[in-house]
């Protein structure tokens, strides 16, 4: 009997489906829907891990705090915002170059090496990279500064230990670490615009910025958007980058977002007040994606 | 009677003599091949875990010197314990950084798992770790051991890494290593008779020598020196300290500035904080410390441990203020003949200069979850940690004990270059600890960010980044209960 009846469950294509979305709904509910769900509950209570104190109904107090800019927090979103701002886009310029040298330099000997090289900063560990670029920048032993004062006859530079400089040289590392990222998705890019097209387009002469307005733009510009997208969201999380170089220093002024709520929650063990701002970065996320699919499908709908 | 080869007498078995001379032979020949073995099977306790196979887990600090010493003397304690109580135990190790190691302990604590057997906590750690029950309170346990029942060296000692709450006399840790601040100078450069004489001409005072001479050394005198040796063009500097923004480094180092001259950082009866560490006199120390980086290389506003280690083995500074527990990442072979190690200056001028520099070291603390089995290894572990063989192999192997039996021993300030500072720096009065309150973490976190940004030139003020420091502290004892006041209304316009 159940020979007979499982070909036909097996053949209910909506019973197939549904099944074989158990395993994923199931790990998405556990890991993420739970926890999200936990988090919520948790930042309307006062709740610190090392109290041995149960969590105490705290209403809206922890919105409060961070409304009335408990801990700095509004200076560490706008340092963050502009983090990410002009990191992605520095990244974006540079990697939209760099992607067009590469695709239309096929020809060139050691052009695979000379991928790889590229690629190589993003595959590292951002703690890795970090500590690198730590012992890098050190006034005192580190490899630029002897080839500022040796190479070059400048001054000694404190890149991390200077309130002036520290926040663009740690931007820096992010751009040189994540520039690849943006070279790759413009590859990408370009590799989904058929050849068409491009062909036709050599062959009516049209300019270059015609083809890339009419044709290149037209098919890449999802796969460089959707790149412009992990960024931002990935920039918005900065956190192991900094900590191995200045920690959020000198005073406040690396201090992103990530690194006070990194402070707050397993330094400090708030984590009522964590999980609050936790809920607010998760708010001003799913904003900015919306923002990007907004764009996205705009033209869409315009259709 | 003679007895036959062979015959029997009535009922009883007969042998002969040759025979029973040989075994009287064998059974003295076995006796005394065996007689180590019966030795040690009389040595043996009767123990309850005897005969049985025990693993432990301690959890430690990562590239802490004296932390692994801790680690690499266990396998001795495994001898030790298979010899005198008849079981197996084998350590296995877990580590993280000084600004991690809290985090992880506390994350597995949280769960109430025995994952590590024995930690090595910061002394500051006390608060947190025994407030919420997840480490053992020691007082019934030393009660019952005699061999826990130690002189320490001073009262320092107990306070440091052992008592919580301060003054209670309840006692949550035993100390794994003890440390103090000393300065480590360079011996080759104070002996230089070219050195000597530029130095008396130029400040009419005379480059101190020997350890009883910076025994007497001001401030403001070893200013002078510290600028004597200032010569960027020959890529050497002063002196260099600790201003990292990372764990508790910059606090370390500059609170002995306060506490020398006065300064307080809180009530520890009240809570109060606001109004005692915004002072004046913290203040100046702020400012003062901060004018100590002139003699410092470019970069020491993110020293710490290992970025001083660097600098002072590269030989690119004249003095170093260090931990005395990194005394071997200090001491290299290559610069053995030419480092001092001597008390750190004082503060004031006359007799009312004086010296209280902070404590470091950290405590061995048990997990409260630990089974009976585990529980009963830890405690055989502490005893053996204590005996005068064991700290006295712990000192040779450059680990600072606490101990008076061990500390007054002839010969321990020779073991290590260290061992005589270390030593002099703790005595009652010369160093003090802070804060074993469980919202150390918290209170550090704003503290660290307050200091370093002062130093960094981003508050322009001391007293700015001290008021900032103290009003979120003072919330932050408010809002654990431990301070009767709330932050003042001046707080609300208080920012770095």
């Amino acid at each position: 009997m159940s020979s007979r009846l499982m070909p036909g469950v097996l053949d209910n294509r909506r019973f197939l489906v549904f099944a074989l979305l158990v395993p994923v709904l199931a790990f998405f509910v556990v890991f993420n829907t739970i926890p999200t769900l936990w988090l919520l509950g948790l930042s309307f209570h006062k709740f610190s891990l090392i109290s041995g104190m149960p969590p105490e109904f705290f209403g809206l107090r922890n919105f409060e705090d961070i409304y009335y800019n408990k801990n700095g927090i509004w200076g560490d979103l706008g340092r963050t915002f502009l983090f990410v701002g002009v990191g992605v886009t520095v990244q974006t310029v540079l990697g939209v170059l760099l992607g067009f040298l590469f695709w239309g330099s096929k020809d060139m000997p050691g052009r695979r090496i000379a991928l790889t090289l590229l690629f190589t900063p993003m595959v590292l560990t951002p703690v890795a990279t970090g500590t690198f670029f730590r012992f890098i920048y050190d006034p005192t032993f580190g490899v630029l500064n002897a080839l500022l004062t040796g190479g070059l006859g400048m001054g000694v530079v404190d890149f991390l230990g200077n309130p002036k400089i520290a926040y663009w040289a740690v931007l820096a590392v992010d751009c040189w670490m994540w520039t690849p990222f943006m070279t790759l998705m413009t590859l990408a890019a370009l590799g989904s615009v058929p050849k068409a097209e491009l062909e036709a387009a050599e062959i009516d002469r049209l300019s270059w910025p015609k083809r890339i307005s009419l044709v290149i733009w037209h098919h890449g510009k999802f796969i460089l958007m959707l790149g412009i997208l992990l960024r931002t969201i990935d920039a918005f999380k900065t956190l192991d980058l900094i900590i191995p170089m200045t920690k959020g220093g000198p005073g406040q002024t690396t201090r992103l977002v990530a690194v006070e709520l990194n402070k707050q929650s397993f330094e400090s063990f708030n984590m009522g007040w964590s999980s609050a701002y936790s809920v607010l970065l998760l708010l001003i996320s799913i904003a900015m994606t919306s923002i990007f699919i907004y764009i996205l499908n705009r033209r869409r709908r315009a259709r | 009677m003679t007895v036959g080869s062979g015959s029997r007498a009535g009922n009883g078995l007969v042998l002969p003599r040759r025979t029973l001379l040989k075994s009287g032979a064998a059974l003295g020949l076995s006796g005394l091949v065996s007689a180590p073995f019966i030795n040690r099977l009389m040595a043996q306790e009767s123990h309850p875990l005897a005969g049985q196979k025990i693993e432990m887990n301690i959890l430690g600090i990562a590239g802490w010197l004296p932390s692994s010493l801790g680690v690499q003397m266990s396998p001795l304690f495994a001898e030790f314990a298979k010899e005198k109580y008849g079981y197996d135990v084998s350590f296995g190790f877990a580590e993280a950084p000084f600004s991690d190691l809290f985090q992880k302990a506390a994350t597995s604590l949280a769960t109430r798992s025995q994952e590590y057997n024995i930690i090595i906590s910061d002394s500051q750690w006390l608060g947190a770790l025994a407030r919420p029950g997840w480490i053992l309170q020691l007082d019934d346990i030393i009660a019952k051991n005699p061999n826990l029942q130690l002189e320490w060296y001073s009262q320092t000692v107990v306070d440091t890494y052992m008592t919580y709450p301060d003054n209670s006399g309840n006692r949550w840790g035993l100390p794994q290593e003890g440390d103090t601040i000393a300065l480590f100078v360079r011996k080759d450069l104070l002996e230089n008779e070219e050195e000597k004489s530029a130095f008396q001409a130029k400040y009419n005072i005379p480059l101190p020598q020997t350890f009883e001479d910076f025994e007497k050394l001001t401030m403001e005198d070893f200013e002078k020196v510290a600028e004597f040796f200032t010569r960027p063009d020959q890529q050497l500097w002063g002196t260099a300290s600790q201003y990292s923004r990372v764990y508790d480094f910059c606090t370390c180092f500059l609170y002995p500035y306060m506490w020398s001259q006065g300064g307080e950082i809180w009530n520890p009866e009240t809570g109060q904080v606001e109004g005692i560490l915004n002072s004046d006199i913290n203040a100046t120390a702020m400012d003062q410390y901060k004018g100590l980086l002139k003699y410092q290389p470019q970069g020491a506003l993110n020293y710490g441990i290992a970025e001083i280690i660097d600098v002072f083995t590269q030989g690119k500074v004249f003095s170093a203020f260090q931990w005395a527990a990194v005394g071997l990442g200090m001491i290299t072979d290559a610069n053995r003949d030419q480092v001092m190690v001597v008390p750190p200056p004082m503060h004031g001028k006359g007799a009312d200069a004086k010296r209280v520099y902070s404590m470091g070291g950290q405590p061995w603390v048990l997990n409260a979850f630990n089974d009976e089995t585990k529980m009963r290894v830890a405690i055989d572990f502490l005893n053996w940690w204590y005996l005068p063989e064991t700290t006295l192999e712990f000192a040779k192997r450059g680990g600072n004990p606490t101990d008076k039996a061990t500390l007054s021993n002839p010969d321990f300030d020779n073991i290590n270059p260290w061992n005589r500072a270390y030593k002099y720096m703790l005595e009652p009065g010369r160093s003090r600890d802070f804060w074993h309150h469980p919202r150390y973490s918290e209170m550090l976190a704003v503290q660290q960010e307050g200091f370093t940004s002062f130093m960094t030139g981003t508050t322009a003020s001391a007293r700015q980044a001290l008021d900032y420091i103290a009003c979120q502290q003072q919330q932050i004892l408010y809002d654990d209960g431990s301070a009767a006041e709330r932050p003042s209304d001046a707080c609300s316009a208080v920012s770095l």
